[in-house]
């Protein structure tokens, strides 16, 4: 069984995802391969034949990121037709699916989204249903089966190994070149993803303007892996971008400490951090149903209480 | 000729009405004769808007008395001297049809001066020049009728040419020679000609109206707009057999489908939508119009047969819907947008899974832990902790009337202090009252709206066996939703019950003396709940329980503006300007220090405007007011 993974790298190394799904094509196929395509993929090499990769198909050409898609599906249909493939596993970015559809354009082989696993090299797992029943597909049709998975879906494991590295050549022709990234811009996102800090420290409406989120920053830059959110409040005010956002139609975090300042703790934002294990609310109104909730509630003005917080956690870091 | 033209025309159109799936109304009614009779001939709906109403009314009334003209004109073809039995000599009947055409002519003379001077921003997007080139055709009709008459009195052979004074007045262009003779001719056959090529067109146009609007008028829902037809999912059919919403146009019933050929383009609806009125791309004309055109194309074969969503509207477009049937209440000819904007979310959240993901969390806990928060069902009495509740346990005799709380009114802290309010009122009241506390799970409400029928209707079912185990047989209700749904729904499920809404009974309570009026002085406004108000029709009680003089807001009562919390739209990401911010500031520009509310949704929505805002202006429900004011509540 010839499983392959389409492996997203930059030149800071593999995406995470290539490595999740590296150590899932393991389970599936004796023959794993990545395919790596754009700048960062040889240097990536080393990680993905760590993850199970037992080739890697890489060129660095800026080819294929500069231009969308199309050179990337042309190589990559290329080795498909050379290689004949089994099974061929995409992570959900946006270039990935953009590849995957391409592809099962060509081949008219099967493609499955969203899919939460893969059983075997024809079977993969979904939800439906609002997200309330799983099911199971069965994959039908001609080698090789496309499958784009859902972030986070496995766990990534080395399995030790290195990887034999195949050069790809990058000769799409000039009309597949024609739609050129211009531009690429990624939100500043410093410090663990709000979704898997293990600390999360919350602004909302009692912060009072942007400014203040800054001392929320140091709190969480003293503490260390610590991920900044807010309520819906301080995101409505303009304060904050929508990313930030932790509630009803935001995110939904379970970190091991939630702090937050000046938030109520409406239903509607409570929702989204109530699975945190320890819950430590500080806020001037002593009737706010967040105290209800929290572990520990603090009265008092979060102008004096964050810094003083930051300053007594910064001297015991620098103590021990 | 014209006649085959027109039927070949119609025919197809009359095969996609009768192919579709039977909406199963249709019997004749006594509300639903009512209807037809107040909507279509007394025009009752389009005179809502006074101006255009009347232009129309004049067009559609001289229509009819006029429609005995066109044979009058077909026997003067054939014979001039000729004319119809009975109504050709009479005069009452001469003098009728000229006032009559005259108005059309006044009504046409309206619809230029509204479409071409006043120029609303109704019309944006609707098809301009088709709708001039009826209103053209209409005044040929109707000029060349008058015309034909006045040269008929002009040439002497007018039968009772005194009886017509407009026609008279023109007569005087008219010589008595053979000039004249002519011109009759030429008149009458031009009248006979425009006439019958209307007839050719009229298909082919939103003119179909004429035909479809009565029909769709009498296949209307009967009773209260809150209430959405259920969708039985039999998970024990077979899956080709079991209808999941409206995906391609085959899944649209006759009644959706007759929609669609009875939209005028009149953009009534379009002025009052909020979700319009906040920019988002939603516009129920506009929804109308493009599932008509795509049904259309199809039909003729100029494109696939594909789902209507994406390929006749968009996703973006049916999500924005907050289901506050303002556009359903302002449509003439009685178009139900909301059924069909349901029916497609339907589909697309259970056979597609294709929704906003936001609201993905309240799906689950209305799932799991049957309510949209997913909070622990025995958290559902904490708002009692402090108060003397009876709470119904199984075998425990029926209490007169059940207390449903709802689950905003369980969980959300703003809601409860609205819950401790009607609580302690009625005991206050010495009703003898009962909740079901953790037995009471989720109505369904925010599931149905949002299209996730099938979980509603295991909700449905599981409340009623609860509700019918128990004894109940009257349900005081301290949510619209809930009390629609309870009220509207829930028989569809087997579950009868006489629902009340809270302000309702306090209202009665009031008047009968057992609870004490509300006094005060500050300027209060009241917000009026889309599921309380307009879709079932109650203005007056809550008014009644806030007493005294109410600062009304322009837009109240079955005009109100929605707060934005419906169509389940309470649990997805809305962008700026918000319905509800756009709302608040209407309630505020009253000069209230209060807002009233009678609902949840509205309360959460409004305070939270406030809150945005900065605001100083309370939102308090109507009976936490009440009980304030009568020391019932701790102030």
């Amino acid at each position: 069984m010839k499983v392959w993974v389409w492996a997203d790298v930059t030149p800071d190394g593999p995406a995470p995802s290539a490595l999740e799904l590296l150590t899932k094509a393991r389970d599936l196929g004796d023959e794993v391969a990545a395919v790596a395509l754009g700048p960062g993929a040889k240097a990536s090499t080393d990680a993905l034949g760590e993850h199970g990769a037992q080739t890697v198909y890489a060129s660095d050409d800026e080819v294929f990121t500069k231009h969308l898609a199309q050179p990337a599906v042309h190589a990559l249909a290329g080795l498909v037709e050379e290689h004949q493939p089994d099974l061929i596993l995409f992570p959900a970015s946006y270039d990935a699916r953009d590849v995957a559809g391409r592809l099962q354009a060509r081949t008219g082989s099967t493609l499955m989204a969203n899919a939460t696993d893969v059983l075997s090299p024809d079977k993969a797992r979904t939800e439906i249903l609002g997200g309330t029943k799983i099911v199971d597909v069965e994959l039908k049709g001609p080698a090789p089966k496309l499958v784009l998975i859902r972030p986070q879906s496995f766990a990534a494991e080395p399995s030790g190994g290195t990887a034999e590295v195949v050069e790809v050549k990058a000769d799409a022709p000039d009309d597949l070149k024609k739609a050129e990234r211009l531009e690429r811009h990624e939100e500043e996102a410093s410090g663990p993803r709000l979704e898997d800090a293990k600390v999360v420290v919350a602004g909302g409406r009692g912060l009072g303007g942007p400014d203040a989120f800054e001392q929320l920053e140091k709190l969480a830059a003293a503490i260390g892996n610590a991920a900044v959110g807010a309520s819906r409040a301080a995101v409505d005010a303009g304060w904050v971008p929508y990313s930030f956002q932790i509630g009803q139609t935001g995110k939904t975090v379970k970190p091991e400490v939630y702090i937050c300042a000046g938030i109520s703790g409406a239903l509607q934002h409570m929702v989204g951090m109530k699975g945190a294990k320890r819950i430590v609310a500080i806020t001037k109104d002593p009737d706010a149903p967040i105290l209800k909730i929290a572990d520990l509630g603090v009265v008092g003005d979060l102008f004096k209480v964050v810094p003083a917080l930051t300053e007594e956690i910064e001297k015991r870091r620098a103590g021990s | 000729m014209a006649v085959v033209l027109f039927v070949g025309r119609v025919r197809p159109r009359v095969a996609l009405v009768a192919n579709a799936r039977p909406a199963g109304r249709g019997a004749p009614t006594p509300d639903r004769i009512t209807r037809e009779i107040t909507h279509v001939f007394l025009q009752k709906k389009l005179l809502q808007k006074l101006g255009p109403g009347l232009m129309h009314a004049f067009i559609f009334w001289g229509f009819i008395v006029l429609l005995p003209t066109i044979a009058e004109a077909a026997v003067a073809i054939v014979d001039k001297d000729s004319s119809l039995p009975i109504l050709g000599d009479a005069s009452w009947f001469a003098f009728v049809s000229d006032v009559f055409a005259t108005l059309v002519v006044v009504g046409v003379a309206m619809a230029f001066f509204i479409r071409k001077v006043l120029k609303p921003d109704r019309f944006r997007g609707s098809h301009m020049e088709e709708a001039d080139r009826i209103l053209l055709l209409i005044l040929a009709i109707v000029v060349t009728f008058l015309l034909w008459n006045a040269s008929r009195i002009g040439f002497g052979i007018a039968e009772v040419p005194d009886a017509r004074p407009v026609a008279h007045l023109l007569s005087n262009l008219f010589s008595s020679g053979e000039g004249t003779e002519f011109a009759e001719r030429v008149l009458v056959w031009a009248h006979l000609l425009v006439i019958l090529g209307f007839l050719v067109f009229l298909p082919g146009s939103k003119h179909l109206h004429i035909a479809t609007a009565p029909a769709n008028v009498w296949l209307a829902k009967d009773g209260p707009t809150g209430r959405l037809e259920p969708n039985r999912i039999d998970l024990e059919l077979p899956e080709e057999d079991i209808r999941f919403g409206v995906a391609t146009q085959k899944d649209l019933s006759r009644k959706q489908m007759l929609d669609l050929f009875s939209c005028t383009e009149c953009g009534r609806c379009q002025e009052v939508c909020p979700a319009w009125a906040t920019g988002k791309p939603l516009s129920p004309k506009l929804l109308i119009m493009d599932l008509r055109d795509r049904v259309v194309a199809e039909a003729a074969g100029e494109v696939e047969l594909q789902p209507l969503v994406p390929n006749a509207v968009t996703d973006q477009v049916v999500w924005d819907c907050v289901t506050c049937g303002a556009c359903v209440r302002e449509c003439p000819v009685d178009i139900e947008h909301v059924d069909t904007i349901v029916d497609l979310r339907r589909n697309l959240v259970m056979a597609e899974s294709r929704f906003p993901q936001e609201a993905a969390p309240m799906l689950r806990g209305v799932e799991s832990q049957e309510n949209p928060w997913g909070q622990p069902a025995s958290a559902r009495l904490d708002w009692a902790k402090d108060l003397d509740v009876r709470v119904l346990k199984e075998g425990d005799p029926a209490p007169e009337v059940l207390f449903w709380v709802g689950c905003a009114g369980a969980f959300d802290e703003r809601a409860q202090k609205t819950t401790q309010s009607v609580a302690r009122l009625l005991a206050a009241a010495g009703i003898d009252s009962a909740v079901l506390g953790p037995r009471e799970k989720c109505t369904g409400d925010p599931a149905r709206r949002m299209g996730h029928e099938y979980l509603f209707q295991m909700l449905a079912e599981q409340n009623v066996e609860t509700l019918n185990g128990a004894g109940v047989t009257k349900i005081v209700a301290s949510c619209a939703h809930c009390f629609n749904t309870l009220a509207n729904e829930y028989p569809d499920y087997g579950g009868t019950y006489e629902v009340v809404h809270h302000t309702q009974l306090l209202s009665e309570l009031i008047a009968a003396g057992r609870l004490q009026p509300r006094t005060g002085d500050g300027k209060i406004t009241y917000h009026d709940a889309c599921y309380l108000g307009r879709h079932n029709g109650e203005f007056d009680a809550p008014r009644e329980v806030i007493g005294g003089e109410i600062e009304e807001m322009p837009r109240n009562r079955e005009r109100s503006f929605c707060c934005g919390a419906g169509g389940a739209r309470m649990w997805m990401e809305e962008e700026s300007p918000r319905i509800n911010d756009t709302r608040f500031e209407e309630a505020a520009a009253t000069g209230a220090e209060t807002v009233a509310t009678a609902c949840p949704y509205c309360l959460v929505m409004l305070d939270d405007a406030a809150k945005g805002k900065s605001s100083d202006i309370r939102v308090a429900d109507v009976a936490t007011l009440l009980a304030e004011s009568t020391a019932i509540d701790p102030r």
